[in-house]
C-alpha cells in the first residue's frame, strides 16, 4: 500500500511540473529565458536541455544535503550548487554545440539566477528525498522545455515561415510577421498563450 | 578558540562543498578546454577566411604580441599571416578588443600585406544590445571598413556609408557601439604597424 502511495506521489509530482504547476504558464518563473531564447526552436530546445540538466543535478545534491543545511546558509549553498552545474553546462555547450552556445550568449550563465531552479531547491529538494526530487526536476524541466518550445514554434513559424530551417509556410501564401521574432513578439505570444492556458484551466475546474 | 569552533560548526558544509565543486569545475575545464580552444581557432580561421578571400592558409606570424594601448594598459594579441596558393603573404589579421556598450567587444581585423588598406573586420564576441549595438555585425556598418585606407578612423553621425574612406557613419541608436569599434581599430593600427616593421614582416616603411 505504501508503495502504491509513493508511486501516486511521484506521478503527481511529475504531472504537476508539466501542467498544474508548469513553471512558465502557471508559476510564471524563468521569464527571462522564456522571452529571450524563443525566437527559434533550436535555441529553445538547447535552453530546455540545459535547465533539465542543472535542475536535476542541483535537486539531487540539495536533496542529499538537506539534513545538513543550516537555515541561514541554505541559499548560499543552493547558489553554489547551481552555479557549478551551470558552468559545466556552459563549458559543454562551448565544446560540443558552439553554434548554440553563441546563439544563447549570456542566457546560459544566467540560468544561475533562474527562479525555477532555486525555487525547486527550496520548495522540493530541501524537504524531500532524492526520488521525489529527481521526479520533480524532470517534471519541472520538461514543463519548462515544453513551454519554451511551444512559444518558439509559434514565433519562428509566424516570424519566418520556417521551423528548423524547413519552409512550412511558403512566401507565396504567407508574408512573415517579422515582429514575432522581435522582443515584442515574445511578449505578445506569451500573453496569448497564458490567456489560453488560463481558459483551459478554468474550463477544467468547472 | 570558541569563535573558530563556532565558525567551523556553521560553515563546514559550505567549505567542503566549495572544495568539491571547485574540483568538479577544474576537472570539467581540463576535460573540455582543448575542444573549446579548437572550436575558437576554427571560428577565427573561418572569420579570417571570410575577410581575406584569396588566402589559402593562415599562419601564426607573431604569438602573444604585447600592445601598449595606454600608459597603464597593455594587451596581448596574436598576429596571423595570410598566405595565397603560391605561398606569398597577401595580408595580416589580428585579434583586437575593447570596451563596448554592454561588455567587451572582440574582433578580428584584416589588413593587406603592404598596409595600405583594411580588408575589414568580423566580430568574434560581443554582448551588445540586440537590435541596436549588435548591428555592428550588419553589412551597413561592417562594409564601411572593407577597403578603407590603413590609418585612423573618424566616426560621423551622418554621411555617405557607401563611400569607402576614413569616415565611418555611426549606426542610428547605437553610437556607443559604433564608436567602440572605431576606437578598437584606432588603438591597434599604429601599434600593429610598428610591430610588423620591428619584426621585419613589412619592408615598405609606411
Amino acid at each position: 500500500m505504501a508503495n502504491k502511495t509513493d508511486t501516486v506521489l511521484l506521478s503527481d509530482t511529475f504531472a504537476a511540473g508539466l501542467w498544474s504547476e508548469n513553471p512558465v504558464f502557471r508559476l510564471l518563473l524563468g521569464m527571462c529565458p522564456t522571452l529571450a531564447v524563443t525566437a527559434a526552436v533550436k535555441p529553445a530546445i538547447t535552453m530546455g536541455g540545459c535547465v533539465i540538466f542543472v535542475l536535476l543535478c542541483s535537486n539531487i545534491v540539495v536533496s542529499l544535503m538537506r539534513n545538513l543545511l543550516k537555515p541561514h546558509l541554505r541559499i548560499l549553498i543552493f547558489t553554489l550548487t547551481i552555479a557549478t552545474f551551470v558552468t559545466i553546462a556552459d563549458l559543454f555547450l562551448k565544446a560540443y554545440i558552439p553554434d548554440m552556445s553563441e546563439a544563447l550568449g549570456p542566457y546560459v550563465p544566467l540560468i544561475i539566477v533562474n527562479c525555477i531552479i532555486i525555487c525547486r531547491a527550496e520548495a522540493c529538494a530541501s524537504k524531500n528525498g532524492p526520488a521525489v526530487s529527481i521526479v520533480d526536476a524532470i517534471g519541472m524541466g520538461l514543463g519548462f522545455t515544453l513551454a519554451v518550445c511551444v512559444l518558439a514554434i509559434v514565433r519562428e513559424l509566424l516570424g519566418t515561415g520556417k521551423i528548423f530551417d524547413i519552409v512550412i509556410l511558403s512566401d507565396k501564401v504567407f508574408v512573415p510577421w517579422v515582429v514575432m521574432v522581435m522582443p515584442a513578439g515574445a511578449f505578445i505570444t506569451l500573453g496569448l498563450l497564458l490567456g489560453l492556458v488560463n481558459k483551459i484551466t478554468k474550463k477544467h475546474k468547472r | 578558540m570558541s569563535k573558530v569552533k563556532f565558525f567551523l560548526q556553521q560553515s563546514w558544509l559550505l567549505i567542503i562543498t566549495s572544495f568539491i565543486f571547485g574540483l568538479l569545475l577544474a576537472a570539467a575545464n581540463a576535460a573540455l578546454r582543448d575542444k573549446i580552444e579548437q572550436n575558437e581557432q576554427q571560428k577565427l580561421n573561418k572569420k579570417m577566411a571570410e575577410l581575406i578571400t584569396d588566402a589559402n592558409d593562415f599562419a601564426l606570424a607573431l604569438d602573444e604580441v604585447v600592445i601598449q594601448l595606454s600608459k597603464s594598459k597593455t594587451v596581448k594579441t596574436d598576429l596571423y599571416r595570410a598566405i595565397d596558393v603560391g605561398g606569398n603573404t597577401i595580408g595580416f589579421a589580428y585579434i583586437a578588443e575593447g570596451p563596448g556598450f554592454a561588455d567587451k567587444i572582440k574582433v578580428v581585423i584584416a589588413v593587406d600585406a603592404e598596409l595600405t588598406k583594411f580588408y575589414g573586420f568580423k566580430v568574434l564576441s560581443s554582448n551588445e544590445t540586440p537590435g541596436f549595438g549588435d548591428r555592428i555585425k550588419d553589412e551597413f556598418y561592417n562594409s564601411q571598413y572593407a577597403g578603407a585606407p590603413f590609418g585612423d578612423f573618424e566616426l560621423v553621425k551622418t554621411g555617405d556609408d557607401k563611400k569607402i574612406d576614413s569616415k565611418i557613419v555611426a549606426i542610428s541608436g547605437a553610437t556607443v557601439s559604433s564608436e567602440a569599434v572605431v576606437k578598437i581599430f584606432n588603438s591597434y593600427t599604429n601599434k600593429i604597424k610598428e610591430k610588423l616593421q620591428a619584426e621585419g614582416l613589412i619592408t615598405n616603411g609606411k
